[in-house]
């Protein structure tokens, strides 16, 4: 469904993510695993169009979009859940989730009632966003924030779901009930690509696994098999 | 004693009411800036502009009311053309020579201006009744009366529009977060010339209610800008509100200080309340970076 292939990416300096290529079936669920400043975050954000990959391409669904803006990427069916939320904080809950299904709601006319099968079915996935509804979602705490924007993607109906170190800055308990969230998800039949440092969970609820370093692939496989390798355990314990 | 007060009152009120027409212009600011990060330095030329659409459209025999929504409609195209031409560029490139390349669209105005329509001032037309209302022995005209119900009316519109419908939640949602808003599928260049061709709207809007007070001519909008600006540093980014009473203030005080200090000193309050608010909270309107850079 997804096939990156010798994506090169960076900032103003050298290449963050040096050649990397990955591949994400329909259906499953792939972890991108890496300590801080591997390079997880930049690959996520160039093949979601957030930043222009400088070589390399980026296919979806057989199409190549490695040079459209991020909200043509979007459209197509890949929502990104990024790092540290970043919800729409002067705006309400509800504005949040609304925004999430923007390109399919009327510009001008009823939105809250075409969205309204969506946003009943999330609340009964998250109650808490439910309860806190028309409160600004500035106001929520880090663990709802994190809940809000995984609603927020969800309420895209994306193809691929990428969610960007969705336990970062939680609480024990908070990072437990996301990654239920996420094999949740994963159930239900969602494509998922989700990047984490920690890889005891990560390889727990994904199907295969790519291990980063340095902005490389050094390691790939299924993520029972990375489980069980003593040298991914030691390097990434979470 | 009593009548020297109540000509001060008349010249707060009157002033007060042209004070709202600044703050719409500021408003066009608020606007831009919400959005894009920028502002348009040749706003006030923007309202002179569509003071004259609105001139010739009337002089055209159409009624008045769409003599207004045409010179908005030419205002829209202008603030969207000023963004496309002059802003986006400098702002993708990441410098700040969109304050000179506004500034200089709005000089290209005022010669356009007076090549196309001469440079004396002319009257505009309106169909208020003649005559002023007394309100305690202070005298309303018409014309200021339709500056501030044009003005507050514009300004509730937007702001519901922004509220209540989902092209306005999205031009909020680039606002707090542009990256965040395109990965929702939002195509934030276009929210952005939303904001300019809205901010224009306003700004031509503002020039069809204040022509009446004060006729029309290539140099009618020569303080403006610099007023307006005022009234946006000191009332500060988020609040139309304070846009309208720092707008009522600023007109007064400089009617009031026009009278007692004699017509030269009428710009003064506006030049010592943009200095004192830049020099009290640098972050106005802003932020520190740019105010460096000027
Ligand atoms: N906005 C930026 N500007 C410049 N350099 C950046 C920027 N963001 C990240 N980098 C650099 O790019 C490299 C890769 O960072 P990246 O954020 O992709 O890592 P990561 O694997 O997501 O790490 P983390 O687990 O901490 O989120 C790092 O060396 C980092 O310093
Ligand atoms: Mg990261």
């Amino acid at each position: 469904m997804l096939k990156v292939e010798n994506l090169c990416a960076g900032y103003s300096g050298d290449d963050a993510v040096r050649g990397i290529s990955i591949e994400v079936a329909e259906g499953s669920c792939v972890a991108l695993v890496g300590a801080n400043g591997a390079g997880k975050s930049t690959l996520v954000k160039s093949l979601c169009g957030l930043i222009v990959p400088r070589r390399g391409s980026v296919f979806f669904c057989g199409e190549n979009i490695s040079a459209l803006p991020a909200s043509e990427v979007a459209r197509r069916g890949i929502s990104l859940c990024p790092e540290g939320r970043h919800v729409f904080v002067p705006l309400s809950v509800e504005e949040n989730l609304l925004l999430g299904a923007y390109p399919r709601l009327p510009s001008f006319g009823r939105f809250r009632r075409a969205a309204s099968g969506d946003l009943q079915h999330l609340y009964e996935m998250f109650p808490r966003l439910g309860e806190r509804r028309s409160q600004q979602a500035g106001s929520l705490s880090g663990g709802e924030q994190q809940m809000l924007a995984i609603g927020r993607v969800l309420m895209a109906r994306p193809r691929l779901v990428v969610l960007d170190e969705p336990s970062m800055g939680l609480a024990p308990m908070l990072v437990k009930e996301v990654f239920k969230a996420i094999s949740s998800l994963r159930t239900a039949g969602m494509t998922i690509l989700l990047s984490e440092q920690f890889a005891n969970s990560a390889l727990a609820v994904s199907d295969r696994a790519y291990i980063i370093e340095r902005g490389s692939v050094v390691l790939e496989g299924a993520s029972a098999a990375l489980a069980k390798n003593p040298a991914v355990m030691a390097a990434y314990l979470g | 004693m009593n009548t020297e007060f109540l000509a001060l009152a008349q010249m707060a009120v009157g002033g007060g009411l042209m004070g709202m027409a600044y703050a719409l212009v500021a408003y066009g600011f608020q606007l831009t800036h919400a959005a894009g990060k920028a502002v348009n330095f040749g706003q006030g030329e923007l309202v002179m502009l569509g003071a004259f659409a609105g001139l010739s459209l009337s002089t055209a025999a159409l009624p008045y009311w769409v003599s207004v929504s045409g010179a908005m409609a030419v205002g829209a195209a202008l603030g969207w053309f000023v963004e496309r031409t002059a802003v986006r560029l400098a702002l993708q490139q990441r410098n700040e020579g969109w304050i000179l390349l506004t500034i200089i669209v709005g000089l290209f105005a005022v010669s356009a201006a007076e090549n196309i329509w001469g440079r004396e001032d002319k009257p505009f037309p309106t169909p208020w009744p003649e005559g002023a209302l007394e309100f305690f022995g202070i005298s309303v005209t018409w014309p200021e009366l339709a500056i501030a119900a044009g003005a507050l009316g514009i300004m509730t519109l937007v702001e519901l529009a922004k509220r209540y419908t989902m092209a306005g939640i999205a031009v909020q949602a680039v606002s707090a977060d542009q990256d965040a808003a395109e990965l929702c599928g939002i195509r934030s260049r276009s929210a952005i010339s939303l904001s300019w061709a809205i901010s224009g709207m306003s700004a031509a809007f503002a020039g069809t209610i204040i022509a009446p007070v004060t006729t029309v001519g290539p140099t009618m909008a020569a303080s403006l800008t610099l007023k307006a600006f005022s009234v946006a540093v000191v009332a500060g980014l988020d609040s139309s509100f304070g846009l309208l009473l720092a707008g009522i203030a600023l007109g007064a005080t400089e009617n009031i200080s026009g009278f007692l200090l004699g017509s030269g000193w009428r710009e003064a309050p506006g030049l010592i309340l943009l200095i004192l608010a830049l020099a009290l909270r640098p972050q106005g309107l802003f932020g520190k970076k740019i105010i460096r850079k000027v």
